[in-house]
C-alpha cells in the first residue's frame, strides 16, 4: 500500500514537472512566434528598439511625436552643423498618451536637456488609438510598466488591452507578410546600425503651395484626452527638470491645424512652456513648399535639411546646448551622420568637416 | 462567455486547479463554483432560467418518487420546463438564455428517467443545479443523461496524467477545428446570405458544401473543446459527433451527427410513441392492408418522421426548418419502409461483401444530404430557393480563380484546405480505430511535445481570433 502511494506520488511529481516544463517551452515558443510576427518596419518600433542600444545619458535633445517629427528632424544635420546630440523617438500618429509613456521610458536611461514635443497630436479627435498605430507605438517599449501603461491608454476598455499585452492575438494574422529577416534575433533596426538616431527619411518630392491662412489667435478645443496627457507630459518634465519645447512642423495642410495648435499653446503657457511654430508665414528660412515636401504632410530629405538647420539654429539660441562633436562619448552621432551623408551624397553638410 | 475567450480559458484553468487541490470528496464543489461563475457572467436571465429549471427538476424528481398519479405530475413538470423553453425560444425574443434547449432537454430527460425508475431523485438541490448547469456543456451540449454524467460530476476524480494529456490534446484539436477551419470558412459561406446574383452556380454549390464543413468544424470543434477539458477533470462527456463524413446512409449520418440530440428524441419520444397503445394499434391496422412486414415498421417510420420534423422545428420556427426536418424525416421514413427490400437486394447481389460499395454509398449519402443544407444556412425560404435556382444557371468557369479569390484570399483557401485535409485525415485514423489523442497521450515525450506545440502554434498563428480575425460565435449556441 505504501509502495503504491509512493509510486503514485512519484508519478504525479513527474507529471507536474513535465507540465511545468511544457508550459515554459510553450511560453518560449509563443514569445518567439510573437517576435517573428510583430511588424518591424520603421514607423515607430525601430526607433524605440534602437533607443535601448544608445549609451546612457548620451542625448541632449529628445524629439517625441508623430511622423512629422521623425521625417522632419534630421538628427544628422543637427549633429554635423551644430554638434547637437539629438534622438528622434517618434511613431506614426503618436498621440500624447503614448508620448507620455515613451518619455517615461526614455527618462530611465537618458536625461535630455530639452524635449521637443510635436504639436500635431493636438489636432487628433480620436479618444483612443487605432489598432495598427497602437502596435507601432507600443511594441518597441521594453519596460513592462510603460508598455502596458501605453497599451491601456490606447484602448477604451481595459479588456481590449489583453490582446496587445499578450501580443500574439494582435499580430498573428501577419503571417502573410513574414520575411526571412523576421526570424533573425536580435532585431536589426530595418538594416541600420545601432548608431542610427531615429531620423526616417522620406525620399520623394511632391509639389505643394504654402498654406494660406489668417494668422489668428482663435482656438479650437483639443480632444480632452490629448489635452490631459499633454498636461501629464508637462508635469512630468517639470518634475524631472527637463525643458519642453512644442514644435509646429511645417506642413502644407497647416491651415486646418492652426486653431488646435493655438489651444495647445494656451495649455502650455500655463506651465511656462514655449512653442516654435514653423508654419508662421513671417518666418523665412528657405523652405520651399514646391520641392521640400514628400507628401501633403511630411518634409522630404531636402526639406528636413533646411528645416533642421533652422531648428538647430533656434535650439542653440534658446538653450545652452553643448557642441559634442569632439567628445569621444558621442562618437555614435558622428558615425551615424557619416553613414547618412554617404547614403545621400548630393546633400552636402556645411558643418560635418568642421567637426572633424 | 464564449469558450473561445481568454476569460473562459482562465476559468477552465482555475476550475482545474481548484478541482485537484480540493479533497476528493468535495471536488464537485469546484465544478459547481466554475459553473456558477460561468452562468453569472451570462447575465441575470440565464441565472433565473437555469435556477428555475434546476428547482423544478429537483422538486419534480423528489415528488415523482413520492406522489401518486406519477404520469400526471410528470406531464405537469415537463409542461413547465418545455413551456419555458418554447416561450423563450419562440415568443420572448428579448430574453437570451444560456444553453436553453440543452438545459431543458437534459432536465426533462432526468425527470422521465426518475419516472421510469431508472435513476433516483437527488436530495441535494446543488447537485441537481450542477447537473443542469455544468458549465462545459452549457453553451451547446452535449445533452447527457444522469447515468452518463450525474455520477461522474459528483464523484471526485484523481488526476490521471494520461487522461489529462489526452484531454488537453482533444481540447487543442477542437480549437483547431473551430478557429483554423470553421471560422476561416465563415467569410466564404456568408456570401450565401448576401447578394448572390453575380456568383456562378458552381461557386454557390461549393459554398453550400463549405457550409457543411464549417458547421461540422464549428460544432464538433466546440464539442471537442468541452470534452477535452472535461476529460482533463476526469469526466467523460458523451460523444456528439462520430465522423459523419464517413456515413454510408442518411440514417447512419444521423447516428453520427449531433448524437445526443438524436438519442434524446429516440429515447424520450420515438420509442415511447412506437411502443404506445396508439402505435401498436396502428401497426396492427396497417398490417391488415399493407402486409405484416410493412405494418410492423409503419409506426416506427411515422414516429421517425415526426421526430425529424420536431428536430427541424427545434432549429428554428420557420418554414425552412420545417422543410429541413420534413426532408430528412421523409428520407428516413422511406428508408425504414423500404428496409426489407434493401436487405433482400443486398443479400441477392452480395453488396455488403463488395469493397467498392462503401465509397459509393458515402457519395450517395452526401448527394442526399446536400440539398437539405440549402434550407439550413438561412431561415428565409425565398433566399434558399433563390440560391437553389441560381445553382442551375451561369456555370461560367472562365474566371474561376478570380471568383474563388474574390470570396476568400488565396492564402486563406490554402490554409482552409490544408486544415480540412488534416481534419479528414484524423477522422480517417479514428475511423480505423486509431485515436490520435489517446495515442499521443501515451507517446514518448519527444513525440508528444513537438506535436502538441505545433498544434498550439498552428491555432495561435492561423486561427481566426483577435481584432484582425473577428472570430465567429458558435453556430449552435443560439439553440
Amino acid at each position: 500500500m505504501t509502495d503504491q502511494k509512493t509510486e503514485r506520488r512519484k508519478e504525479l511529481g513527474f507529471f507536474w514537472m513535465r507540465l511545468a516544463g511544457f508550459c515554459i517551452l510553450a511560453g518560449l515558443v509563443i514569445a518567439y512566434a510573437t517576435y517573428v510576427l510583430t511588424p518591424k518596419y520603421d514607423y515607430g518600433i525601430c526607433s524605440m528598439v534602437n533607443f535601448y542600444d544608445q549609451p546612457e545619458n548620451s542625448m541632449d535633445v529628445l524629439a517625441v511625436g508623430t511622423s512629422l517629427a521623425y521625417a522632419g528632424i534630421n538628427t544628422n544635420v543637427l549633429w554635423s552643423e551644430y554638434g547637437i546630440a539629438a534622438y528622434n523617438l517618434c511613431s506614426a500618429e503618436q498621440p500624447y498618451w503614448v508620448s507620455y509613456y515613451v518619455i517615461r521610458e526614455a527618462l530611465k536611461t537618458q536625461k535630455p536637456k530639452v524635449i521637443l514635443l510635436d504639436a500635431k497630436p493636438s489636432i487628433y479627435t480620436r479618444d483612443y488609438s487605432k489598432r495598427g498605430r497602437t502596435i507601432l507605438s507600443t511594441y518597441g517599449i521594453r519596460g513592462m510598466e510603460n508598455r502596458i501603461g501605453a497599451m491601456l491608454a490606447c484602448v477604451e476598455k481595459t479588456e481590449d488591452a489583453v490582446g496587445y499585452i499578450l501580443g500574439l492575438p494582435q499580430v498573428h494574422s501577419n503571417y502573410k507578410n513574414v520575411k526571412r529577416s523576421d526570424f533573425a534575433f536580435p532585431l536589426d533596426n530595418g538594416g541600420r546600425s545601432s548608431n542610427w538616431k531615429g531620423y526616417i527619411e522620406v525620399d520623394a518630392v511632391e509639389h505643394h503651395q504654402k498654406p494660406s491662412l489668417v494668422w489668428t489667435s482663435t482656438r479650437r478645443n483639443m480632444n480632452e484626452r490629448e489635452e490631459a496627457y499633454a498636461r501629464k507630459i508637462f508635469e512630468l518634465c517639470a518634475q524631472e527638470e527637463i525643458e519642453v519645447m512644442l514644435v509646429g512642423f511645417p506642413n502644407p495642410d497647416y491651415a486646418s491645424d492652426h486653431m488646435y495648435y493655438n489651444a495647445l499653446w494656451a495649455v502650455a503657457q500655463e506651465y511656462g512652456i514655449g512653442e516654435m511654430n514653423y508654419n508662421n508665414p513671417d518666418l523665412k528660412f528657405g523652405l520651399r513648399y514646391s520641392s521640400d515636401f514628400a507628401d501633403w504632410q511630411h518634409l522630404n530629405v531636402k526639406g528636413s535639411m533646411t528645416f533642421s538647420r533652422k531648428l538647430g539654429e533656434d535650439l542653440k539660441k534658446i538653450y545652452d546646448l553643448p557642441d559634442r562633436r569632439r567628445d569621444e562619448a558621442y562618437v555614435s552621432y558622428e558615425l551615424c551622420a557619416q553613414e547618412w551623408y554617404k547614403k545621400y551624397p548630393s546633400f552636402v553638410s556645411s558643418g560635418i568637416r568642421e567637426g572633424e | 462567455m464564449s469558450i473561445l475567450s481568454f476569460e473562459f480559458l482562465l476559468l477552465a484553468a482555475g476550475t482545474l486547479i481548484i478541482y485537484y487541490v480540493l479533497p476528493i470528496g468535495v471536488r464537485w464543489l469546484a465544478l459547481l463554483g466554475g459553473s456558477a461563475f460561468f452562468v453569472i457572467m451570462a447575465g441575470w436571465q440565464s441565472i433565473i432560467h437555469l435556477t428555475g429549471i434546476a428547482a423544478v427538476t429537483w422538486l419534480g424528481g423528489l415528488l415523482l418518487e413520492r406522489l401518486e398519479k406519477k404520469k400526471m405530475w410528470l406531464c405537469a413538470f415537463l409542461a413547465l420546463e418545455l413551456g419555458a423553453m418554447l416561450w423563450v425560444k419562440y415568443d420572448a425574443a428579448s430574453v437570451t438564455v444560456l444553453g436553453l434547449s440543452y438545459v431543458t432537454f437534459q432536465s426533462a430527460g432526468f425527470l422521465i428517467d426518475v419516472y421510469r425508475g431508472k435513476v433516483k431523485a437527488q436530495k441535494n438541490p446543488l447537485k441537481i443545479w450542477l447537473f443542469t448547469g455544468y458549465f462545459l456543456q452549457l453553451a451547446q451540449g452535449p445533452i447527457s443523461s444522469w447515468k452518463e454524467l450525474g455520477d461522474q460530476l459528483l464523484t471526485g476524480h484523481c488526476l490521471e496524467p494520461v487522461s489529462f494529456v489526452s484531454g488537453f490534446s482533444l481540447m487543442l484539436w477542437g480549437y483547431f477545428k473551430k478557429m483554423v477551419l470553421a471560422d476561416r470558412l465563415a467569410a466564404a459561406t456568408e456570401i450565401l446570405v448576401g447578394d448572390i446574383s453575380d456568383f456562378p452556380g458552381w461557386i454557390l454549390i461549393l459554398c453550400v458544401i463549405l457550409y457543411i464543413i464549417r458547421l461540422y468544424g464549428d460544432f464538433s470543434g466546440g464539442m471537442d473543446v468541452v470534452r477535452g477539458i472535461s476529460r482533463m477533470l476526469g469526466i467523460e462527456l458523451p460523444l456528439n459527433f462520430l465522423r459523419p463524413f464517413f456515413s454510408l446512409s442518411v440514417a447512419e449520418y444521423w447516428r453520427r451527427w449531433h448524437i445526443t440530440l438524436g438519442g434524446w428524441f429516440r429515447s424520450y419520444l420515438m420509442y415511447p410513441l412506437t411502443a404506445s397503445r396508439a402505435g401498436l394499434k396502428l401497426g396492427k391496422f396497417a398490417s391488415r392492408f399493407l402486409g405484416k412486414k410493412t405494418g410492423r415498421v409503419l409506426p416506427t417510420a411515422l414516429a421517425t418522421f415526426l421526430v425529424f420534423l420536431l428536430i427541424g422545428i427545434w432549429h428554428s420556427f420557420s418554414w425552412n426548418a420545417v422543410i429541413y426536418g420534413a426532408y430528412f424525416g421523409l428520407l428516413m421514413a422511406i428508408s425504414i419502409l423500404l428496409d426489407p427490400l434493401w436487405r433482400k437486394q443486398n443479400r441477392r447481389w452480395k453488396l455488403n461483401e463488395k469493397k467498392w460499395i462503401s465509397p459509393l454509398r458515402m457519395v450517395r449519402t452526401w448527394i442526399l444530404i446536400i440539398p437539405a443544407q440549402f434550407f439550413a444556412f438561412t431561415e428565409s425560404t425565398s433566399k434558399s430557393l433563390g440560391v437553389l435556382k441560381q445553382c442551375f444557371v451561369n456555370w461560367d468557369f472562365s474566371n474561376a480563380f478570380g471568383q474563388l479569390t474574390g470570396i476568400m484570399p488565396e492564402w486563406e483557401w490554402m490554409i482552409a484546405w490544408l486544415a480540412f485535409l488534416a481534419v479528414l485525415l484524423v477522422d480517417l485514423f479514428c475511423e480505423i480505430g486509431f485515436d490520435p489523442c489517446k495515442k499521443l497521450a501515451k507517446a514518448r515525450i519527444w513525440v508528444r511535445w513537438p506535436v502538441l506545440l505545433a498544434l498550439l502554434l498552428t491555432i495561435l498563428v492561423f486561427g481566426i481570433y483577435g481584432p484582425s480575425g473577428d472570430s465567429s460565435a458558435f453556430l449552435y449556441t443560439q439553440f
